[in-house]
């Protein structure tokens, strides 16, 4: 019997396991397995094969059966899903059943979560944009939260590290919030974007810039994978490989090694401490397709399962040493909880370029980055906000009666009408320790684990950056020549951008902090967490560059530590 | 500035033609139909009528319209898998009336009344369902100022966060003619028809040009 444990222990012994194969736990592996580490990369949902898999891509507007909405059917098992935009019938597959993976929402938050190999890296933004000193600093100058444990210098080279291999599309513009990149060719703006760059730049004098956006869909053939054939159907997953998932980049790269084995339907339960080493051992893993349990062990962990998958996984992960979850010594684990607070913006129409149209559906928009609270420019709140915008020519459906119907209306429907452009605020949240997630044990998930409680809210500081992120969008358009301008605020609930980050926060001091300067838990050294979860500030730049940029630094210092035998 | 054309520009992402009603019943929760058997919800002459009710909405131009483009079935399908009963229902009787109205405005079924004749009931219908839902939004929009006025009221803890809680999306009463214009829009600027005669459609546009001439009897991109 002993033997045949010790057997099955070996069998199931690695170098090193991640959890989680999205965004941050592809690049773990890649860096791990290049490394020649021998990895088990563990995945909750099924596999979801490069290409071959994404059953979507090719699909024409008229061969899906409902036109892209979703039936009763699918409202039913997604109440969470369905309250805005991306779970559509397009990518319906991609989405996870929400009556399988309850929570509990003491405020509202919409969670939107994907239980696949790739996680949401097949269906992510691909905006990709650096942090800067100001963001790596705010929390030392104003208070909020604590220091971030380390400053552009620490990252800069691991931004250009990732770049390079992810393939960013991008415009190099000397903007001090937002560092410049090892960039490929930039997509085009359109001409009316290209006009409203050159008024805004010009009224503010180079104090706010307009820049296209910077996204890792590839503008040239890059490592062996297409470029972008302007389709605009990124979130089915994409055939030519052309923008940057799990699939098409770092997956067949730690796959080349010959150092990877990948699991999928390992719902990853618990990690599990050795108090004798005073380091995780291994982990406990639910098959999700057969509920059996199976240990797996190794020298180090990487927690990528997605900041409240994985910050789920620390509370769960309980022991006399940890009782209240894993390396959670600091009493932080599960809280500051942020997301970008959005959808709300400012829009109107351009004259003067009724004689030009555009070729092509561009996955991209243009970007402003931050100017708010830095040079000579404050504001009465802290913090500040970038835009995501752009121009796009409609039809003439300003011109259309109400309810018309019939052959005039239906040519009013399909000329080209007016121009119009619009500016959409993307805001950093503070991180408020009330903020957080916490287990509760009332109710149970289909895999028999208790589930998530959530308890988030933006506050004052959010509120009032959202007048600015409506009048300034305002002011700029005008100032462009925009006509009938208004402005619109939605509301944003937290989760609703997707950007959710900062539950077990870096930081120097293990007395406030879970983890430090370089991921690694300040109190179970063998063990890193570099998704969104480690975040110390949200920053208002979309955040995925920057999980690819602290994995990839993190997997040094980890096999680092490792040849020293220090870990 | 109107903070309120908020929903206007959610109706314009999504191409600016569909009701509120529609862009509810797709993006919100519903209460499940329950109508998961084969049953048909519309009788065989309801389902001519309902081609029919599509074809005046989008005729046959220098494209074909949207009989051709097969959205009478299209309509009839999405209603019996994607809506609510309650809006099943509610089209199900605005059927009904139709078919009284023709009667007795023409003493005829809609089926022999003419395209003039069709389009002279169908105009009227849709100006008893603008008139119809000003009504109601008018209401909602009264019930909304004095809902505000109460949560004024309440101690400030309750109230933190909520200003910028996302807005609920209307869930209006279901129109019979709001849902059959939608559809037949939905259906026909999606199907092969619409798409690449009607519009002007790139399986694989290969590149982007951002300015470039506007070509006379140039059509919209379809998406």
């Amino acid at each position: 019997m002993s033997n045949l444990n010790t057997k099955a222990t070996a069998q199931n012994t690695y170098d090193a396991i991640v959890v989680g194969s999205g965004i941050s736990g592809g690049w773990a592996a890649k860096e791990l397995t290049e490394k020649g580490l021998k990895v088990l990369l563990l995945e909750r949902g099924r596999n979801i094969e490069h290409i071959k898999d994404y059953t979507t891509a090719m699909k024409k507007p008229w061969e899906f059966e409902h036109r892209g909405r979703l039936t009763e059917e699918q409202k039913k098992t997604h109440p969470v899903q369905i309250r805005d935009y991306p779970y559509q019938e397009f990518n319906e597959s991609f989405w996870v059943n929400d009556l399988d993976c309850p929570y509990t929402e003491v405020k509202r938050f919409d969670w939107y979560r994907g239980f696949h190999v790739g996680g949401k890296s097949l269906m992510w933004g691909r905006q990709s944009y650096r942090l800067s000193d100001l963001n790596f600093e705010d929390n030392l100058k104003d208070g909020h939260g604590v220091d971030w444990p380390i400053r552009y210098k620490d990252l800069a080279p691991w931004y250009d590290y990732v770049e390079r291999f992810a393939g960013i599309s991008g415009s190099n513009e000397n903007w001090p919030a937002l560092p410049d990149g090892q960039f490929l060719p930039p997509m085009e703006m359109n001409c009316v974007e290209k006009e409203v760059k050159k008024r805004i730049e010009s009224k503010w004098n180079k104090s706010r810039i307009m820049t296209i956006g910077r996204t890792a869909n590839l503008t040239v053939e890059h490592k062996g994978r297409g470029k972008c054939q302007y389709r605009n159907l990124c979130s089915r997953g994409c055939p030519f490989g052309a923008y940057f998932s799990t699939q098409s980049s770092t997956l067949p790269a730690a796959v080349a090694t010959g150092n990877l084995t990948l699991r999928p339907y390992s719902l990853v339960n618990q990690i599990l401490y050795d108090k004798e080493t005073q380091k995780a051992k291994g982990v406990l893993v639910i098959d999700s397709e057969t509920n059996e349990h199976i240990e797996y062990f190794a020298k180090i962990v990487f927690v990528n399962g997605s900041t409240l998958g994985s910050t789920f996984l620390l509370l769960n992960s309980t022991s006399a040493e940890f009782p209240d979850g894993l390396g959670n010594g600091s009493g932080q684990l599960g809280h500051n909880l942020m997301d970008h607070h959005f959808r709300c913006g400012a829009s109107g129409r351009a004259e003067g370029f009724d004689d030009k149209y555009t070729y092509g559906r561009r996955a991209n928009g243009i970007y402003i980055p931050r100017y708010q609270n830095m040079g000579g420019d404050k504001r009465d709140y802290v913090r500040g906000f970038g835009y995501q915008g752009g121009a796009g020519r409609g039809n003439w459906h300003k011109e259309i009666a109400e309810m018309a119907f019939g052959s005039e209306f239906k040519d009013l429907m399909t000329t080209p009408g007016e121009w119009s452009m619009g500016l959409g605020g993307f805001g950093e949240s503070l991180p408020y320790f009330e903020n957080r997630v916490y287990i509760d044990k009332t109710k149970k998930d289909k895999w028999g684990q208790p589930v998530l409680a959530i308890d988030c809210e933006f506050k004052e500081n959010e509120q009032k950056m959202r007048v600015d992120m409506m009048n300034d969008a305002a002011e700029m358009l005008e100032a462009a020549g925009i006509k009938d301008v208004h402005t619109y605020d939605n509301g944003s609930s937290p989760g609703m951008a997707i950007h959710e980050m900062g539950t077990a926060r870096m930081g120097h001091d293990p007395k406030t902090s879970v983890l430090n300067k370089w991921n690694q838990m300040h109190e179970v050294k063998n063990v890193f967490v570099t998704d969104g979860s480690c975040m110390t500030s949200a920053a208002c730049q979309n955040p995925s560059l920057t999980y690819m940029a602290l994995t990839a630094r993190a997997c040094d210092y980890a096999v680092s530590e490792l040849k020293k035998n220090n870990i | 500035m109107d903070r309120r054309d908020a929903v206007k520009s959610v109706a314009f992402l999504l191409g600016g033609a569909l009701s509120a009603t529609t862009i509810g019943v797709f993006l919100e929760g519903c209460n499940p139909s329950g109508n998961k058997d084969n049953s048909k919800l519309f009788s065989p002459d309801q389902e001519k009528v309902i081609t029919e009710i599509a074809d005046i909405i989008i005729p046959t131009t220098s494209s074909p319209g949207a009989k051709a483009a097969g959205v009478g079935p299209f309509i009839s399908m999405m209603l019996k898998e994607c809506y609510p009963e309650e809006a099943q229902k509610a089209f199900v009787k605005g059927l009904d009336d139709l078919e009284a109205s023709s009667k007795k405005e023409f003493s005829k079924s809609f089926l022999e009344l003419d395209v003039k004749q069709r389009q002279q009931l169908l105009g009227k219908l849709r100006d008893e369902t603008i008139a119809a839902q000003k009504t109601e939004s008018d209401k909602t929009e009264a019930e909304r100022k004095a809902k505000e006025n109460t949560v004024v009221q309440k101690p400030e803890k309750e109230q933190a966060g909520k200003p910028m809680a996302a807005k609920e999306k209307k869930q209006g009463t279901p129109y019979f003619f709001a849902i059959a214009r939608d559809l037949t829009l939905l259906g026909y600027f999606t199907s092969e028809i619409g798409a690449t005669q009607a519009c002007a459609y790139l399986d694989i546009p290969g590149h982007y040009d951002g300015n470039v001439p506007l070509k006379p009897g140039q059509k919209i991109w379809a998406t």
